[in-house]
């Protein structure tokens, strides 16, 4: 039996391919988004888009009709402003209203409601399979899957280890079964703006609406300067090791180059820095450290390992000060 | 070419003629091959063979001294790596002997010294080359039984991980000894193929026992002080990890009050946070992270012999029986003389050597594995 949503599913989650199929049944054409009556439509699209890039989440609700069109609207709304940042910040918010929807649908609805979402979300957007657990309480994910997402988040409580996870399956509540499409849903939605191609003759009320937005949003998107006013503990603790002349793995050294580099500094003054090394050879210094910065070699920069990176190296040695930083450039920045 | 690396080299052409045990890996036409040289720096690299025939007949030609092939599936292996498109890894672990700072380790490692190459005996304390004075040196180790039982321990903690927790059929996960003073693990499992160099960090840290949250088993931080309070996860303490902790600390999900005494006698909620971080890291695999998060790596080949020992990367059908120096020793038995560099003690095929002479007289696999570890020359 083929699994149906309901039009009240359409409205909360207009991504779906089904509300796509029923745009194409109502005949909708580009030509209606000039009639008057579709100014509603344009208004309630850029309001979408204010509140997204302001990084909050849109919350009305109406009618499924009038949410698949404001949807797309919008989507046709921010591929016209032409801001790769913004359209970012929209789809993260796109997809966390429809994390506040998917969420409290998976704490209500019952078994067979379950059971169509799982299919047309989990499964046919993201090739997600999720299982529940007998008493209904916690779902299931398959190790592998959970890996390939929860990597990507920063926080510790994600790491697999922090996790209930026995014979390959990994458990987690309604909201952490959301929580790891989430990013995806944003990828989803940026990846269905970038393809979309706009009509030559974009319907004028749209035109406007797009110019006075982007506009509006250009001066949030100004570039900010930085300054490095100390070493994070971890460059600390590798140019303490090195100026003892003691042996620095491979992989500290590495950590070393790359950050080095990544603050400015000149690969003279780099190579300078490794002198102390036991196996000192400034020849292949130089050559090590022109490689990461791709400037010879392989001809790819190589950037700064993260802070989950050297942790499992064993190349963390975390303060206080690094609270909420995820690699160490990030550490002691300062807005000028 | 030195006398040496003739004597090695005509020991591995021998064993790569007459070999049985090499096969050839899945999908052998997508993997990366690679060689290193005897006497030669770098590796020749982005080779590609279609069969194991055609690999075997290159190895027999060019007897190389480490051959090496990829965990990477690629479209175009031959390619420059940026060219290469990658489309998925096998999962692969290493457990190196070395890593383990097992206290055996000062009475099998022989110094070298890094100025004038002259070998001692090993020693404690402060090193003194007594040929030249030279006081750095590198230092070589001759595996003893104890080093090998460190690591199959280490081995049985990674295989329980991956088969209870990570659901991995126990068939799935292949044995290998390095060929040196450690195992390696290829997991057969598809699932895991497409996992990035980061989702695999996120495993090692489950494996190694990295990163676990006092919160995980329901310690948690009062606000404004040190004092830790107890809240048990809402999915409970009774699989994985948490059960692992649990059963250690001797308690489950209705020992709130106990739990909290632990924390506090732990000092609060950083000493406990400090004391579960050292009791998940001894209970923890001790894996080599840099080769299991390796996308690209180029990891030695089943089957060929690791210069470093003139022993051979084999399978170990039963980890527990296993015994490297009698089941990994595959070279031929000819007679080779060599002369000694410093007394050594050793065993292999069953047999115990204690070489105190200046030169002896050695089957070949033994007098290979001497002048691989550096403590003997061809004479």
């Amino acid at each position: 039996m083929p699994i149906r949503l309901g039009t009240g599913d359409l409205a909360r989650y207009p991504f779906l391919n089904e509300a796509g199929e029923y745009l194409r049944q109502s005949g909708f054409g580009w030509e209606e988004l000039d009639r008057p009556d579709m100014k509603d439509i344009i208004e309630r699209a850029a309001d979408r888009i204010r509140t997204g890039v302001d990084g909050s989440v849109y919350d009305k609700l109406d009618r499924y009709e009038t949410e698949i069109i404001t949807f797309l609207v919008t989507l046709i709304m921010v591929k016209s402003i032409g801001m790769e940042p913004a359209l970012k910040k929209y789809a993260l918010a796109e997809a966390r209203r429809a994390e506040k929807f998917l969420t409290e649908d998976l704490k209500k609805q019952n078994e067979a409601q379950k059971r169509a979402l799982f299919e047309k979300i989990f499964y046919d957007l993201f090739g997600l399979v999720i299982d529940v657990t007998e008493d209904g309480r916690l779902f299931k994910v398959k190790a592998a899957d959970y890996l390939m997402r929860s990597s990507h988040f920063h926080e510790q409580e994600w790491k697999m280890i922090n996790r209930l996870v026995s014979k390959g399956q990994v458990y987690l509540d309604a909201d952490e079964t959301v929580r790891l499409v989430r990013s995806e849903l944003a990828v989803l939605i940026t990846s269905r703006v970038h393809a979309m191609s706009l009509p030559p003759a974009l319907p004028q009320a749209i035109r406007e609406k797009a110019d006075e937005l982007r506009a509006a949003l250009a001066p949030h998107y100004e570039y900010r300067a930085h300054a490095v006013t100390e070493y994070p503990p971890c460059v600390m603790h590798a140019l303490e090791v090195m100026g003892k002349g003691e042996n620095l793995p491979h992989s500290a050294r590495l950590m070393l180059a790359t950050y080095m580099l990544a603050i400015g500094k000149s690969k003279n003054e780099i190579v300078e820095m490794f002198k102390n090394a036991p196996d000192y050879n400034e020849r292949i210094t130089r050559y090590q450290v022109e490689h990461l910065a791709g400037t010879k070699g392989s001809r790819t920069k190589y950037s700064v390992p993260s802070c989950d990176k050297l942790r499992t190296e064993n190349l963390c040695f975390a303060t206080s000060d690094c609270a909420g930083i995820i690699n160490p450039v990030q550490f002691g920045r300062r807005r000028k | 070419m030195s006398r040496n690396a003739e004597v090695i080299r005509s020991a591995f052409r021998e064993y790569y003629f007459k070999q049985k045990s090499m096969h050839a890996p899945d999908a052998i036409d997508q993997r990366e091959f690679g060689y290193s040289q005897f006497g030669m720096h770098g590796m020749v690299r982005h080779l590609s063979f279609k069969s194991i025939g055609e690999l075997i007949a290159t190895l027999v030609k060019e007897v190389p001294s480490d051959v090496y092939c990829s965990n990477a599936l690629y479209r175009f292996p031959t390619l420059p790596m940026q060219e290469k498109q990658w489309l998925g890894a096998d999962l692969i672990f290493d457990i190196d002997g070395k890593d383990l700072g097992l206290p055996c380790v000062p009475s099998h490692s022989y110094p070298i010294c890094a100025a004038c190459g002259h070998a001692s005996p090993p020693g404690d304390g402060d090193y003194s080359c007594s040929a030249c004075g030279g006081k750095k040196a590198d230092r070589v180790s001759i595996p003893c039984g104890k080093c090998i039982d460190g690591s199959k321990k280490e081995a049985r903690r990674l295989i329980d991980f991956m088969t209870e927790d990570l659901g991995v059929e126990r068939q799935n996960i292949d044995a290998y000894f390095s060929g040196n003073n450690g195992f390696h693990f290829h997991v057969r499992d598809d699932s895991y193929r497409p996992l990035d160099s980061q989702a695999r960090s996120d495993l090692v840290g489950y494996i190694a026992g990295i990163g676990l949250l006092a919160e995980s088993m329901g310690v948690r931080k009062a606000s404004g002080s040190d004092e830790a309070f107890v809240k048990f996860p809402k999915s409970g303490l009774a699989l994985g990890w948490r059960k692992r902790v649990a059963d250690k600390l001797k308690i489950d999900a209705a020992s709130i009050i106990k739990l909290g005494n632990i924390a506090k006698e732990k000092g609060g909620y950083a000493g406990f946070k400090a004391e579960l971080d050292r009791i998940a890291r001894e209970m923890g695999a001790r894996i080599d992270p840099q080769v299991t998060t390796d996308v690209h790596r180029v990891f030695r080949m089943p089957g060929t012999i690791n210069s470093k020992s003139g022993l051979a990367k084999i399978k170990c059908d039963d980890l527990d029986s296993f015994d490297p120096f009698t089941d990994a020793c595959l070279l031929g038995s000819a007679k080779v003389r060599v002369k000694m560099k410093t007394q050594v003690k050793f065993r292999l095929k069953g047999e115990h050597y204690n070489l105190s002479k200046e030169s002896a007289e050695l089957p070949a696999y033994a007098a290979v594995y001497l002048i691989c570890k550096g403590l003997a020359d061809s004479a």
